[in-house]
């Protein structure tokens, strides 16, 4: 395992080193990278490690940039405060949802999950007075670190924070995976009758489990929202979601690190083909077709395979 | 009274076209157990090829007829190059997969036949309004309820009284055992997905003259049709028809009380129908 420890270092190591070598339109995207990243790896937390595939995580996402940029807009609150209360929005929301779609596996659940999404979807997108509707709400700022402390108004200073929350979000997943709960919502994804059968309920642990991918999503959407300075209906539409699903299938379904290089891998791949064609939707297509026949591990499913085979 | 009797109509005429694409959903998800993202994208291919022939020919009629034979043999060649490898995974990938195939096939349409819609004439014996008691309805829209329900009951009688049917069902039930009795299951997946997709080209072509040809219209319908599905029940046709029934009635009904939220109402319907059915109307637990 001693090569992992060096890997993860040298990455945290990367990412802090970065910002001084990077131009400043290369530092933005290395931003949305990890900020899409996080929410690759929130859904894996339920798709990789409970085998509840959602198709509704957008909606989360959305409404963490919500709360993020009601709270900056209205009360100019430290960008923590913001991120707390974006990713309790998300939370809060995402427990009466998780009780219901729990109710059902499988696709139902997928179907479920999509039907609440929308739902909320349409919710951000009436809701005028609150919600700014389709036009959204513009010029969400980046307030400080807190109560009169530095400004993060510099794409440097917003970098870090959006860095450490990702890398924090991460060391605290990898933990909850590890830890008894992570092990049991693993028995769940393993076998979920021979789980009923050994005198546990799934449903609890299924729904916490979603309220805790929830909030992870708000986190990353509250530290979407001061980011680009605005918030819209557009980042809750199931579009994501599906993008969302295949970030995580592209970097390695249950493998937490997978999803935030898969996220940054089908990022990347867009913007460079986008650059070469107008039509590079047909070669994501194919790019994806081919990675889901021959590799399902995924990018680091299948590297780590290849490491541990030599 | 009228209105009532002209939103009823409106609200079969729309069911009727999301039977035709919600069944072929149902059915490549009761026997090859895939939820196909890309079926939305062969009702596109449907519409698009039906405003070719169209074209070609100067005639509405062929277009029904030759197309959806066409969409329904692309749609079994990609099921034989791609999803057939991939039957032992995990459904998502097969998910995935789909909609990598949509993603494709979208934006190959996008450079074929450009950015711009297609109208496509009805037939002159479809065109125009007849009177029907107090009201003046389209013809065409009534077309659209009678050929659901004649495409409905052929699926129906087929699956339900021919040796092939007989053998598809046999393969929903038990893929496995049905393989080892000579069934020839690789052979009927593709048949059953080609079907499905000469199914939803089918309404492509007929929902053209009233919706024209046009980019997302594979997108806007895949979503409505997973809807449909879900409600009725995966796999099962007399679930589809009532799903399709559900949905067509709460978007007419929606559209024209609520016009603000219309959408919501069909999700509304989705959700509630879950919660106290979690399998769908006719769905059985998995």
């Amino acid at each position: 395992m001693t090569h992992y420890r060096v890997l993860a270092l040298a990455a945290v190591l990367a990412l802090a080193m970065l910002p001084w070598v990077l131009a400043r339109h290369q530092l933005s995207l290395l931003t949305d990278l990890l900020i899409f990243g996080l929410f690759a790896l929130s859904l894996d937390l339920i798709m990789g490690y409970t085998g509840m595939v959602s198709f509704g995580h957008a909606a989360y996402f959305g409404l963490g940039a919500y709360g993020s940029a009601l709270v900056l807009i209205h009360f100019g609150q430290p960008i923590p405060v913001a991120l707390l209360a974006g990713a309790l929005l998300a939370g809060v929301i995402a427990a009466p949802v998780g009780w219901f779609s729990t109710r059902a596996t499988g696709i139902y659940f997928a179907m479920l999950t999509l039907a609440f999404a929308q739902l909320l979807y349409t919710v951000a997108y009436k809701w005028r007075d609150l919600t700014g509707g389709s036009d959204g709400i513009a010029g969400v700022p980046k307030t400080a670190l807190f109560w009169g402390g530095p400004s993060l108004a510099s794409p440097r200073a917003f970098y870090f924070v959006v860095a450490a929350a990702v890398v924090l979000s991460l060391v605290l997943c990898r933990a909850l995976t590890r830890s008894p709960f992570g092990r049991a919502l693993q028995a769940v994804r393993e076998n979920e009758r021979r789980f009923i059968a050994l005198g546990r309920d799934p449903r609890p642990f299924k729904v916490v489990v979603f309220v805790i991918a929830a909030v992870f999503a708000g986190l990353a959407g509250a530290l979407f929202a001061p980011f680009r300075g605005f918030a819209s209906p557009e980042v809750m539409f199931w579009v994501l979601s599906g993008q969302g699903l295949m970030m995580v299938i592209t970097g390695g379904i249950g493998t937490l690190v997978g999803p935030i290089v898969g996220a940054m891998v089908f990022i990347l791949v867009q913007e460079i083909l986008s650059s070469y064609t107008e039509h590079w939707m047909i070669f994501t297509g194919a790019i994806f077709v081919l990675m889901v026949v021959f590799l399902p591990g995924g990018l680091v499913g299948t590297a780590r395979r290849l490491v541990s085979r030599a | 009274m009228a209105l009532i009797v002209e939103q009823l109509l409106n609200a079969l005429a729309l069911a009727g076209l999301l039977f035709l694409v919600s069944a072929g959903l149902s059915l490549v998800f009761g026997i090859l157990r895939v939820v196909n993202f890309a079926h939305g994208v062969f009702y596109m291919l449907g519409a698009y090829l039906g405003f070719t022939v169209v074209a070609l020919t100067g005639w509405f009629w062929p277009a029904l007829l030759i197309v959806p034979p066409v969409v329904g043999l692309v749609g079994a060649l990609l099921e034989s190059t791609t999803l057939r490898f991939i039957y032992r995974r995990l459904p998502i990938y097969q998910l995935l997969l789909t909609f990598g195939l949509a993603l494709i096939l979208e934006e190959s349409i996008r450079v074929l036949y450009g950015p711009t819609a297609k109208g496509v004439d009805p037939p002159p014996l479809l065109q125009g309004a007849i009177p029907l008691g107090d009201i003046v309805y389209p013809r065409y829209r009534l077309f659209l309820v009678v050929l659901g329900l004649v495409v409905g009951a052929a699926v129906w009688l087929f699956l339900k009284r021919t040796r092939t049917g007989l053998v598809i069902r046999a393969v929903a039930q038990n893929a496995e055992m049905a393989d080892c009795l000579g069934a020839g299951v690789a052979r009927v997946r593709t048949l059953v997905f080609g079907a499905a997709c000469a199914l939803a080209g089918l309404g492509g072509v007929a929902a053209a003259p009233m919706t024209t040809a046009y980019l997302g219209m594979g997108i806007g319908v895949i979503v409505d049709a997973f809807v449909v599905v879900v409600i009725g029940g995966l796999g099962s046709i007399p679930g589809s028809m009532a799903g399709s029934l559900i949905v067509g009635a709460a978007q007419t009904w929606g559209a024209f009380y609520l016009p603000e939220t219309a959408m919501v109402i069909m999700y509304a319907v989705m959700g509630a129908i879950l919660i106290f059915r979690p399998w769908g109307l006719f769905g059985e637990e998995e």
